[in-house]
């Protein structure tokens, strides 16, 4: 008895009382689903092939990796490793996306948000471009490129590219003017104001584009994927549901959804709470 | 005054169209001013009559077309180190810290980083920040912001400080001492200052020489000395000072002229 | 006014009126359907494949308008916007109010709310095609998951995020439960509601035109697919360029002006 409510009050200590409140609460909803999910394998209320038991959801995991030679051979991309294969060619798609999307966005974001009447013109460009971004360059990008790597890459690339432009573009236009007659007063250039002024002052703008664009890029990636790729999670899905092999599909959204969640909450929420709160800065929505 | 003319101003007149109906505004007519060294001149006038247009046009954020304009010699084309400039708005960057806020005029003139530490420090000193300089702006109050907005441009040393009603925006109890800190910091620095404001009293207790304007398009509308030792300065002295009560009441007389001269119209 | 004045200020008002509003969305609109002509003719080698001109969109457009699919697919698609938006909508309103009210119900929905709004809706259309096979049912389910879930979830926090203060001012004013809720929380969760919709509204549109191209429904989404399985590249341009002007409609003059709305009247601002 003490034992226990000593090793409570540590946790209690440690984890803080309303987090861990708040943690097993949170936790209820979940538990009780894979309680009822557990329970319709053996009541089999729906099929197998409509709810896979979570064993068989577990057991994809292995069955995908199953050829594949290694851990070597998975970075690799060797043939034969199914799963490892199809979140890395996702994956590799978001980053190779971004790291050549956010650069440019920055860069263009900051040449016509500086200048008034670009960014005049260009507003509607970026308003279009956001509008009509994602899912709907499906078929043109397939017309372009043809199925496969380069159309999915021009989906997630487009997306990610209007967004920082537009947000990296409306930040700079909302920078006070004083901040940037300041530092030329005091001798800086054309450089030290975009370095010193206009882009921290669009930062935090800049990175809400890079959620926005992480949220709606991963979801039009996956549609594009499923549409006009040949490799990646929404590929798998896609081609594994026409398969019915169900327990690949939930075993897919999963994945999507927590490599989603976790580059969410444990990269960009840390960035944007870093810079906000840490030079009291608050950007509103325009 | 002794010394040389640090700013030279000729002639120098300005229009502008308005924002929303294009027609095109009188904003000065006819400026002529000196500012000498060490000297400290106040400008006031009632709001609008083109006080703060002079002040951006020597800060060379405006462009003028009539007229010249120069800071030691040197005809002002576009914002420049020599002349440094404290706005009314807090202009010090949210994402720099108090010390590197203040260091920042250095650090574009490429100064080597351990004088720039030296001079800050001192700055820092100076201005009563001691202790805050790792602060970021949100987390002091308005009256330490306009400390380091002053303290910044101090640090990069210019030929002469420009500022633009630089307590207008803090509470009266810290404008209070943040004026008796100013009179303190000139003393120790001597700096030529060009002051705007549109608080007759904050224009007599600072100026040695309080320029009056006119109601647009501005001009200059009297000069009036102010021969008071910048040592006798001090709020709890100035108060029963006889000629700061006369300057006072005079420049009051001159800009509430201005300001009633509107009925007329 | 002189003769150099009224140069200026005519100059100036041409100015004005070619950086602002209508005027310079005019100069807009024409200068890029200029450049797309200009682009199409002499830039792309094969324009009615890669990039046809606007006037074969035009033409396209006029096509399928006289022989009615245009309409027929718009229709197709807003009202399938219109009913999963609404429904998810309406259903998530309340469902977010009852869950939000309590602390600790509120507590323990939060995160699994949170869960499932960030799982996207398009992510989950190859369990759904499972279940209900590549049919209408397929496509709205996808749609009312996607505007459901951002609307409970900002609906939940948003009466978490209403002071205290406020409910117990007006429990001591004598406010019943059904009061607190009617006068304090709903109107203060009113701006996450507006917020909330936007995103739902947002999402669902995009999974409509995603669920059309892959369940193969009639409608906007489907019209772009099949252009590109038809190789008429016009169609594609054309349903695009209708995709997001509806969006811009929609957004610009019904959502924004909502959210901006209840945000100002309340003077509250989000986060």
């Amino acid at each position: 008895m003490t034992a226990i409510s000593e090793f409570s009050i540590a946790i209690q200590r440690r984890v803080g009382r309303q987090r861990l409140r708040r943690g097993i609460l949170g936790s209820i909803p979940f538990i009780f689903i894979i309680f009822l999910w557990e329970l319709n394998t053996y009541f089999v209320w729906y099929e197998p092939i409509e709810i896979p038991p979570i064993a068989d959801v577990w057991g994809a995991i292995f069955f995908m990796q199953s050829d594949c030679p290694g851990l070597v051979a998975a970075f690799q991309l060797h043939n034969d490793c199914q799963l490892s294969n199809n979140i890395m060619s996702s994956v590799g798609r978001v980053i190779l996306a971004a790291v050549v999307g956010i650069p440019f966005g920055i860069a263009f974001g900051i040449l016509a948000g500086i200048n008034r009447t670009i960014s005049g013109y260009l507003e509607p460009v970026g308003i279009f471009m956001n509008s009509v971004s994602g899912i709907a360059w499906i078929p043109l990008a397939i017309v372009w490129f043809g199925v496969g790597w380069e159309t999915t890459l021009f989906i997630m690339l487009n997306t990610i590219f209007w967004l920082i432009f537009f947000n990296t573009m409306m930040g700079v236009r909302a920078v006070p003017k004083v901040l940037v007659h300041g530092v030329q007063t005091l001798g800086g250039s054309r450089f030290d104001t975009i370095w010193n002024v206009y882009l921290p002052g669009a930062m935090p703008s800049i990175i809400t584009g890079m959620r926005m664009s992480l949220a709606f890029g991963w979801r039009a990636l996956i549609a594009a994927e499923m549409i006009g790729g040949d490799s990646g999670l929404g590929f798998m899905i896609f081609v594994s549901a026409v398969e019915f092999k169900t327990e690949e599909v939930f075993l897919g959204v999963i994945l999507i959804s927590l490599i989603y969640l976790m580059s969410d909450r444990w990269l960009l929420v840390p960035l944007e709470k870093w810079t906000i709160e840490r030079w009291g800065l608050v950007w509103k929505p325009t | 005054m002794s010394g040389e003319a640090k700013l030279i101003i000729q002639d120098l007149c300005h229009h502008y169209p308005d924002e929303y109906t294009g027609q095109s505004v009188h904003a000065l007519e006819g400026i002529n001013l000196q500012v000498y060294e060490n000297e400290f001149v106040a400008i006031v006038g009632p709001s609008g009559c083109g006080k703060t247009t002079l002040l951006n046009i020597v800060a060379g954020l405006l462009p003028y077309r009539e007229g010249r304009a120069m800071v030691d010699g040197v005809e002002i084309r576009g914002p420049g180190p020599d002349r440094g400039v404290v706005f009314q708005e807090h202009a010090i960057l949210p994402w720099r810290t108090v010390a590197r806020n203040i260091g920042h005029g250095l650090e574009l003139q490429r100064v080597p980083k351990e004088e720039t530490r030296r001079r800050v420090q001192e700055y820092i000193d100076l201005v009563g920040l001691t202790g805050f300089e790792n602060r970021y702006p949100h987390e002091l109050s308005g009256g330490m912001k306009q400390r380091v907005a002053v303290a910044r441009t101090l640090c990069a040393d210019p030929v002469i400080m420009l500022m633009d009603e630089p307590f207008a925006a803090v509470d009266a109890q810290t404008r209070i001492t943040l004026q008796d800190e100013l009179n303190r910091i000139v003393m120790a620095t001597h700096k030529t200052i060009l002051f705007i404001t549109h608080s007759v009293e904050e224009a007599a207790f600072l100026g040695d020489r309080c320029i009056v304007f006119s109601r647009r398009p501005g001009r200059i509308k009297t000069e009036i000395k102010i021969d008071i030792p910048r040592e006798q300065r001090v709020w709890k002295e100035m108060g029963t000072n006889p000629k700061f009560t006369e300057a006072r009441d005079q420049i009051l007389h001159l800009v509430r002229q201005e300001v009633t001269s509107d009925d007329e119209h | 006014m002189t003769s150099i004045d009224l140069q200026q200020t005519r100059r100036f008002r041409w100015k004005k009126f070619a950086t602002e509003g209508a005027g310079r969305l005019i100069i807009f609109l024409v200068g890029s359907v200029i450049l797309w002509a200009l682009i199409s003719a002499f830039l792309i080698e094969r324009p009615d494949r890669y990039l046809p001109s606007p006037l074969s969109v035009v033409l396209s457009s006029a096509d399928m308008l006289y022989k009615g699919s245009l309409l027929s697919f718009y229709s197709d698609t807003l009202t399938r916007l219109l009913f999963g938006g609404a429904v998810g909508i309406l259903i998530g309103i309340p469902v977010g109010l009852a869950l939000g009210l309590n602390r600790t119900v509120a507590d323990m929905f939060y995160p699994l709310m949170n869960f499932f709004q960030s799982v996207s809706g398009i992510a989950i259309f190859p369990i759904i095609v499972i279940w209900f096979g590549n049919s209408d049912t397929t496509v709205l389910i996808v749609v009312l998951y996607t505007s459901f879930f951002p609307i409970t979830f900002n609906v939940l926090s948003g009466v978490r995020a209403v002071p205290v203060r406020y409910i117990q001012a007006a429990r001591t004013l004598g406010a019943s439960r059904l009061q607190v809720v009617r006068d304090v929380l709903l109107p203060g969760a009113m701006p996450s509601i507006a917020v909330g919709t936007r995103l739902s509204v947002g999402f669902a549109w995009r999974a409509v035109i995603a669920g059309e191209m892959l369940a193969g429904r009639p409608g906007l989404g489907n019209m772009i697919f099949s252009g590109q399985e038809l190789d008429n590249s016009a169609q594609i341009i054309l349903g695009m360029v209708m995709i997001g002007i509806t969006w811009i409609v929609l957004d610009h003059y019904l959502l924004r002006p909502l959210e901006a709305d209840t945000i100002e009247r309340w003077g509250l601002v989000q986060r």
